[in-house]
């Protein structure tokens, strides 16, 4: 192996591109692929197709008004970049949501995280060669997409969320609607297992594969499901608690090398399908507990926040997803930083992708759930 | 020899487990199909089936929008174009230009939600593929008219159209050859 990854006179290396518009790279997204053999050397990432300047965009919007932009960090975590900016501007603020409005925000969220679970899983097993799982998770995801679009009038990007609250209430039948999605949506979970998750041509392809152990994900910050799969106990829904989620009762799915050893990709890959059981669980407990009251807070409606700054962060899909928010008192924000956990996910690839086949790059950047537009912003 | 009884075993548990991953799949044979034909194999046509708070294109009922503007001032890019001009003669307020750009939109419905008397609203259309973006710019004012006063408090809300009904009318006119330079499919 050594002397694979070294270059001799007799050893060179060929460089290979794996994208821009490669389609397991989740986007436009490009690595520069550094090869002796089947072995890499090292995948260097290569970012920034996808930037939109959705930073400085929040620099020329009023407070309200960047609302739909934050939308489009992301096009798996609506709910939860609306959530993190919504939040940022009401500490600022110093708003105080009303109860009804936290349980739909925790509401919404989880039913967002299933959606981009579906999608991420889906994805892996595509990515590895199975199609038939990443169809079948469509299907439950369009399901979402439908209750989503009744309850807030579009299918991807929500604006959902307001400043002091969301926007609109459920409408009527929409509750036991939602009832009836986890109830069908539950079994759908053990079958999805039987499916492909234990499926062993897909545990031997994931399996000891790109194992980061927990050094290294603190290191290298990665946030969320990857950072458990390590076997670091971080939830910001637990340990920073915001919203809603003090109230609620669930737990957090660590990486137990089942598979393998703890922190392969197959622990990246069937955390997920517990979190995704985690939060049916929440779910549930929302539909349980939701207060009667008031759906927004009273916010002006150019609102001037007090010169100050502040850090915002919530739990999204991809782990911690922080805002970080400087006012001047102006009614536009004087800055806004985007922190995602796409991009900590991303800036580990190369220092694990070291010995590795180039087959299993995309088995890589599918379980550490690299999403372009996210990264880029 | 354990190596070789691995390998084996390997086999069989793969076996095994696409086994169970093809009754899953064969299950599927038995069951409902859950795609739809769009877009016309379905029961109803599609913009009918969905959600009331469905976001499609925007559409304004002139005869109720009083022209104070705040939707163009809540959009954050600017895609609502509003022309209030004085009449000398009569004092009133005249609507003269209410365009909004259906290219540019991002349907986040913002105005909407400005808009004090719901003259602004979605409509669930959302087939406006035309061959000329420039024709996305939807104008509602034909020939100028005086606004609409907002209602008392006591007074009934005054009667719209019904939602969609304007902006179908538009999108239809656009693939009338009315006016050969400009518009009509290309
Ligand atoms: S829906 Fe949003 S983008 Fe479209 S006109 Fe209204 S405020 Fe502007
Ligand atoms: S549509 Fe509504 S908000 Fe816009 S100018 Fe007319 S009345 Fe005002």
């Amino acid at each position: 192996m050594t002397e694979v990854l070294q270059s001799t006179p007799d050893r060179e290396e060929l460089i290979l591109n794996m994208g821009p518009h490669h389609p397991s790279t989740h986007g436009v997204l490009r690595f520069i692929v550094h090869t002796d053999g089947e072995i890499m050397r090292k995948a260097v990432p290569d970012v920034g197709y996808l930037h939109r300047g959705l930073e400085k965009i929040a620099e020329l919007q009023t407070y309200p008004g960047y609302m739909p932009f934050t939308d489009r960090i992301n096009y798996l975590e609506v709910m939860f970049t609306n959530m993190a900016y919504a939040t940022a501007v009401e500490k600022l603020l110093g708003t105080e949501v009303p109860p009804r409005a936290e349980v739909l925000r925790v509401l919404v969220c989880e039913l967002n995280r299933i959606a981009s679970h579906q999608i991420t899983l889906g994805c892996i097993t595509m990515d590895l060669g199975a199609f038939t799982p990443f169809v079948h998770l469509l299907r439950e995801r369009e399901r979402i997409n439908d209750l989503m679009e009744a309850l807030c009038g579009n299918r991807l990007t929500f604006n959902y969320m307001r400043i002091g609250g969301v926007s609109q209430d459920v409408p009527d039948e929409w509750l036991k609607q939602l009832e009836a999605f986890l109830d069908h949506f539950e079994p759908v979970i053990d079958e999805f297992d039987s499916l492909i998750s234990y499926n062993e041509i897909l545990i031997k392809r994931m399996g000891e594969v790109a194992v980061i152990c927990a050094e290294d994900a603190v290191g290298f910050g990665l946030v969320g499901p990857n950072l458990r799969a390590s076997g670091v106990d971080w939830d910001v829904r637990r340990d920073l608690p915001y919203g809603a989620y003090p109230q609620m009762d669930f737990q957090v799915p660590v990486g137990m090398g089942e598979k393998g050893t703890v922190g392969d990709c197959f622990d990246r890959f069937i955390i997920r399908v517990e979190e995704m059981r985690q939060s049916c669980k929440i779910l549930r407990q929302c539909l349980a507990n939701l207060p009667e009251g008031d759906i927004k807070a009273k916010v002006p409606k150019m609102p001037r926040p007090p010169k100050g700054e502040v850090y915002s962060c919530v739990e999204g899909a991809r782990g911690e997803l922080g805002v970080y928010l400087i006012s001047d008192g102006t009614p536009k924000p004087y800055r806004l930083k985007w922190r995602t956990g796409s991009f900590a996910g991303l800036s580990i690839i190369e220092h694990i992708s070291r010995g590795l086949m180039i087959a299993d790059l995309v088995a890589v950047i599918a379980t550490l759930d690299v999403i372009a537009p996210e990264m880029d912003r | 020899m354990g190596s070789f009884s691995e390998y084996l075993a390997n086999i069989g548990r793969s076996i095994v487990t696409l086994g169970d991953g093809l009754a899953v799949t064969f299950s599927y044979l038995l069951r409902k199909p859950f795609t739809i034909q769009y877009p016309d194999r379905t029961e109803k046509p599609v913009v009918a089936m969905l959600p009331e708070r469905s976001r499609g294109i925007l559409e304004i009922d002139i005869n109720v929008c009083t022209g104070c503007s705040i939707c163009a001032k809540q959009c954050p890019i600017d895609c609502i174009h509003i022309e209030v001009v004085k009449d000398e003669e009569t004092k009133q307020r005249v609507l003269k230009r209410f365009d909004i750009d259906v290219a540019k939109c991002m349907f986040c419905g913002l105005c909407v939600e400005a808009c004090p008397v719901s003259g602004l609203r979605h409509t669930h259309e959302f087939e406006g593929s035309m061959s000329d973006v420039h024709r996305l710019m939807l104008s509602f004012v034909d020939k100028p008219q005086p606004v609409a006063k907002p209602a008392k408090k006591d007074e009934p809300a005054p009667e719209t159209k019904p939602v969609g009904s304007i902006v179908r009318k538009l999108l239809a006119d656009w693939w009338k050859p009315a006016n050969p330079t400009s518009g009509g499919p290309r």
